[in-house]
C-alpha cells in the first residue's frame, strides 16, 4: 500500500535520516512544466513553457510579476505558487512603503525559503509542492534564485526546473561562460533555445506555449523594470532563434529525466 | 526490523521498550551524511571550516552559506539540512538581540548555547513537530571572561563545549587528527591549514561531489568579531593542504618501496 | 459559587469604555529634551551640528549628551526632543545594521532609505497616539549624492538644502537660508553652522556652547568630539539688556 511506513507524515524521519514527504513534494516540481532563468549583464531573463490543460482552455501562466524589479517563474502546483506570490508581493509593497526603495531579492527569498521550511516541520501542514525561480535586479545587481519544497534555496548563474529540465540544464551548462556579458536580446535567444529541449516529444516550442520575462535596469526610470512577453509577442523572439527541433528533441531523448534532486541536500 | 524501531520509531513522543527515542536518532543520521564540518578552539580564537557541497557548477560560490553570523561576537557553522539550520540561526539571532536589549551586554556564549539547546530540545518532545536535522557549531566570545568558546549543539538538544569537534561524513578521521594537535599553542592561522587538510583528507575527488571550503573565525586578528576568513587565506590553506597530502602519499609510496 | 461581598475584579484594559473613567493617555509631553539640530548640504556632502545638552524642564541636566549618531556607513541621524525616545530610535537603527551584518550580502541602507524608514516609524507611533517625541534630522552621502531630510513626531517628512529643528527653525534657519549657496565649501559651511550655534546659545535658554559637528561625504561619516564655541558677551544688548527701558528684553 505504502512504499514505507515513514513516508506518509512530513514530521517523520526515515531510519536513513530522510524526509520522504519532502522528497515527494520535490517530485511535484518535476511534474510541472519547465522553466529556466539566466543571469546576464545587469539583467535576468526567465523563460517558461506553458501548458494547455485541455484543448478548449487557455494556457496556464507561469510567469508572475512580483514587483517592478522582481518576477518569478513557477513549476509544480500553481495554486501553491499563488499563495507564495501573494506573500512576496505584499512584502515588496510593504518594503516600498517603509523604505521607499525596492526590497533586496536575497532577503525576500530567505523569508520565503523559511516559509517553505516551516511546513516541513509541522504535523498539520504539508510541504509546498512548487519550485520558484526568482529573477531580480536590486542594489547588489542581477540575481537568480531557486527555491524548492525542502526549504533550501540557491543562487545561480543559470538554472532550469520542471519536467524535462535536464535538457535545458545541459544546454545552460554548455553555454554558461557566454552568459556573463550577454545583454537582454542574446539572453532571450539562449533562454528560448534552452527551453526548446524541454518541450514534450510530439510538440514544438511556439508562441502560444512559450513565455519570457525580462528583468533589467531601466536607466530612464533609474530603477529596475520587468517586462513579461507572452502570447503573440513571443513570436518575434522566436523568429530570431533557429530552433533545430530535431536536435533539441535528440538532446531531449538522450538525457533521461533529471536525477532525483537532492531534497536532503545537506 | 531489528535495526529499526518496529513501530516504536514513528514519533519523537514514543520511547522504544529499551528506552530509546528513534526519531531523534534518525534525525541525527541526516547530520552524519552531511558535508564535513570541523571546529577548533585555538590559542587566539576559534576557527570553523565547512565542506560545502556544490551540486551544480552554475551555482554561485556564495550561495547557500553554511556559516552564519548571529551577532558581532558570535557565529555558527552547520552540518545537516540547510533549511533546518536556518531556523536555528534565526533563533540564535533573536536570542542575541534579546539578551543585549535587556542586559546591555553581548550574550555570554554559555547562555547562548543553553538557550539554543532549549529551543532544539523542544522539537524532540512534541508529536506535532520533528527534531532538527542539523547540528550547529557555535563560536562565540565572552566579553566579561575575555574568553572564546566553541560549542556543538546536536539534534537531541544536547549542547557541549569542546576544544575541537567534527561533524558530518568525515568526522571520525577529522576527530582523530584534531586529537594529534596541541590546541593550547596552535594559532588560528595554522588551524586554517589543519582544517583544510582534514577536510581534503576525507574528500575523494572521484567519488564525492565538488565542494567549496567555507571558513569563518573569531580571533584576536578580527578583534573577536565573527567573520568569514578572507579568501586569500583560504586559498593558501587549501594549497598547503593539497601539497601536504601529496607529500603524505609520496611518503606512503616510499614506505611501500622500502618494505 | 460567589462568596458574599465578593466584587468581581475590574477589567483594567477597558478603562475608556467606562463613562466615569478618564480616557487612556499616552505620552503627552517630553521629559528630558535636547534642543536644535542644524543640517546643511555643502559642496562635498552634508554637515550636521548640535549642542550636547539634555534639559529636564528648565534644568540643564546632562551636559555631555550625544545627539548626533552614525548609522551604517553613509548616514547621520540627529535628534531634538525627548532623549529616551531618541535612544529607542537608535536601537531600532542598530537593528537594521545588525540585519545587514548578519545577511552578509553587501547591502546597506542608503540615507534616503533610513529617512523613509524613520518616517514610517514616527508616523506609525503617532497613529497609535503614542508618538516618539523627536524632530529628527537625517544627513548622508552615498553614490555621489548628498541627502538631507527631516522627520518630526507626527511623521511629517521633508527634504531641503538647509534644515533646523527646534528653536533653530526660528533663530538659525533665516541665517542659514540667507548665507547658503549651492557650492558652499566645507570651511564656509562649518563657519555658518558655528555662527548659528552661537546665536542659539545666546538666545535659546535650553542651548549650550558645547557642540558637536558631523559630516557625511564620499569618505564616509565623521562625528567630532564635543568642543566649546567662542562667545562674545560684550555686545551692548547683553551688557545692558534692557538699555534703561523696562521693556521687552532689550532687542
Amino acid at each position: 500500500m505504502f512504499r514505507s511506513q515513514y513516508d506518509t507524515d512530513v514530521t517523520v524521519w526515515s531510519p536513513q535520516g530522510r524526509l520522504l514527504q519532502v522528497e515527494y513534494a520535490m517530485e511535484a516540481v518535476k511534474q510541472g512544466s519547465a522553466c529556466l532563468g539566466i543571469v546576464g549583464e545587469g539583467c535576468v531573463v526567465l523563460a517558461a513553457l506553458k501548458r494547455q490543460p485541455n484543448e478548449l482552455s487557455g494556457y496556464q501562466r507561469k510567469l508572475l510579476k512580483i514587483d517592478e524589479h522582481m518576477t518569478i517563474a513557477v513549476a509544480g502546483l500553481n495554486a501553491d505558487a499563488r499563495t507564495l506570490a501573494k506573500t512576496m508581493r505584499t512584502e515588496c509593497l510593504n518594503h516600498r512603503y517603509v523604505y521607499g526603495a525596492p526590497l533586496q531579492g536575497a532577503r525576500l527569498v530567505l523569508d520565503i525559503a523559511d516559509k517553505y521550511q516551516r511546513c516541513t516541520q509541522m504535523y498539520v501542514r504539508r510541504p509546498y509542492g512548487v519550485g520558484l525561480l526568482v529573477a531580480c535586479v536590486d542594489a547588489t545587481g542581477p540575481h537568480l534564485y531557486e527555491t524548492c519544497p525542502s526549504g533550501n534555496y540557491n543562487e545561480y548563474v543559470a538554472v532550469a526546473i520542471g519536467a524535462r529540465a535536464q535538457s535545458a540544464k545541459t544546454y545552460l551548462e554548455k553555454h554558461v561562460d557566454a552568459f556573463k556579458g550577454c545583454g537582454v536580446d542574446e539572453l532571450c535567444k539562449h533562454a528560448l533555445k534552452g527551453l526548446a529541449g524541454c518541450v514534450a516529444g510530439d510538440k514544438e516550442l511556439d508562441a502560444a506555449s512559450a513565455s519570457l520575462a525580462i528583468v533589467s535596469f531601466d536607466a530612464a526610470a533609474g530603477e529596475a523594470a520587468t517586462q513579461i512577453i507572452e502570447d503573440g509577442d513571443v513570436q518575434k523572439y522566436l523568429d530570431t532563434v533557429e530552433i533545430d527541433a530535431a536536435a533539441a528533441q535528440a538532446e531531449n531523448m538522450a538525457v533521461d529525466d533529471a536525477p532525483a534532486a537532492d531534497a536532503m541536500e545537506t | 526490523m531489528a535495526s529499526t524501531g518496529a513501530g516504536y520509531d514513528l514519533s519523537p513522543t514514543t520511547f522504544s521498550p529499551d528506552g530509546r527515542i528513534f526519531q531523534v536518532e534518525y534525525a541525527t543520521k541526516a547530520v552524519e551524511n552531511a558535508g564535513t564540518v570541523v571546529g577548533m578552539k585555538c590559542k587566539d580564537g576559534v576557527v570553523l571550516g565547512v565542506e560545502k557541497v556544490m551540486l551544480s557548477k552554475m551555482l554561485l560560490p556564495s550561495s547557500n552559506r553554511r556559516v552564519a553570523t548571529v551577532s558581532a561576537h558570535a557565529g555558527v557553522a552547520q552540518a545537516g539540512l540547510a533549511a533546518d539550520g536556518r531556523q536555528v540561526v534565526a533563533r540564535a539571532r533573536e536570542e542575541c538581540d534579546n539578551y543585549e536589549e535587556v542586559y546591555g551586554i553581548p550574550i555570554p556564549p554559555t547562555v547562548l548555547a543553553q538557550r539554543l539547546s532549549e529551543y532544539v530540545h523542544y522539537f524532540t518532545i512534541h508529536g506535532a513537530l520533528r527534531p532538527f536535522g542539523t547540528s550547529t557549531m557555535i563560536a562565540a566570545y565572552d566579553e566579561r571572561e575575555k574568553a572564546h568558546q566553541l560549542y556543538v549543539l546536536e539534534p537531541t538538544g544536547v549542547c557541549l563545549r569542546y576544544f575541537g569537534a567534527a561533524l558530518g561524513k568525515g568526522r571520525q578521521s577529522a576527530k582523530s587528527e584534531i586529537e594529534k594537535l596541541d590546541l593550547t599553542t596552535l594559532t588560528c592561522r595554522d588551524a586554517l591549514k589543519e582544517i583544510a587538510k582534514m577536510i581534503y583528507t576525507c574528500y575523494d575527488e572521484s567519488k564525492d561531489k565538488p565542494f567549496i571550503l567555507e571558513m569563518a573565525w573569531l580571533c584576536e586578528e578580527t578583534k573577536f568579531e565573527y567573520q568569514l576568513v578572507p579568501q586569500d587565506l583560504i586559498d593558501a590553506a587549501e594549497t598547503w593542504a593539497k601539497k601536504e597530502l601529496e607529500e603524505d602519499d609520496d611518503d606512503d609510496d616510499d614506505d611501500e618501496m622500502a618494505s | 459559587m460567589l462568596f458574599a461581598g465578593h466584587e468581581p475584579a475590574r477589567a483594567n484594559n477597558v478603562v475608556s469604555s467606562s463613562p466615569s473613567a478618564p480616557p487612556r493617555q499616552h505620552t503627552s509631553r517630553p521629559i528630558v529634551t535636547g534642543t536644535s539640530v542644524l543640517g546643511i548640504k555643502y559642496k562635498d556632502g552634508v554637515m550636521l551640528a548640535a549642542d550636547t545638552l539634555a534639559s529636564y524642564g528648565s534644568l540643564a541636566m546632562f551636559k555631555d549628551v550625544q545627539r548626533i549618531s552614525k548609522t551604517g556607513s553613509y548616514t547621520l541621524v540627529g535628534a531634538s526632543g525627548e532623549m529616551s525616545d531618541y535612544h529607542a530610535i537608535l536601537r531600532k537603527l542598530e537593528g537594521l545594521e545588525r540585519d545587514n551584518l548578519n545577511a552578509n550580502d553587501g547591502f546597506e541602507h542608503s540615507p534616503v532609505e533610513i529617512y523613509s524608514y524613520l518616517r514610517a516609524v514616527m508616523y506609525q507611533a503617532r497613529n497609535k497616539f503614542n508618538p516618539l517625541w523627536n524632530s529628527l534630522v537625517v544627513g548622508g552621502y552615498k553614490d555621489g549624492k548628498a541627502f538631507l531630510g527631516s522627520v518630526d513626531l507626527r511623521g511629517t517628512a521633508y527634504e531641503d538644502d538647509v534644515i533646523a529643528t527646534g528653536f533653530g527653525a526660528h533663530l538659525a534657519l533665516p541665517i542659514m537660508r540667507a548665507k547658503w549657496h549651492a557650492d558652499i565649501d566645507e570651511g564656509e559651511a562649518r563657519a555658518l553652522l558655528e555662527d548659528c550655534l552661537r546665536v542659539l546659545f545666546y538666545r535659546d535658554c535650553r542651548a549650550l556652547d558645547m557642540v558637536v559637528l558631523s559630516k557625511a561625504t564620499a569618505d564616509g561619516t565623521l562625528v567630532s568630539d564635543p568642543y566649546k564655541i567662542e562667545t562674545d558677551w560684550s555686545s551692548a544688548s547683553f551688557v545692558v539688556p534692557k538699555a534703561g527701558e523696562d521693556g521687552d528684553g532689550g532687542w
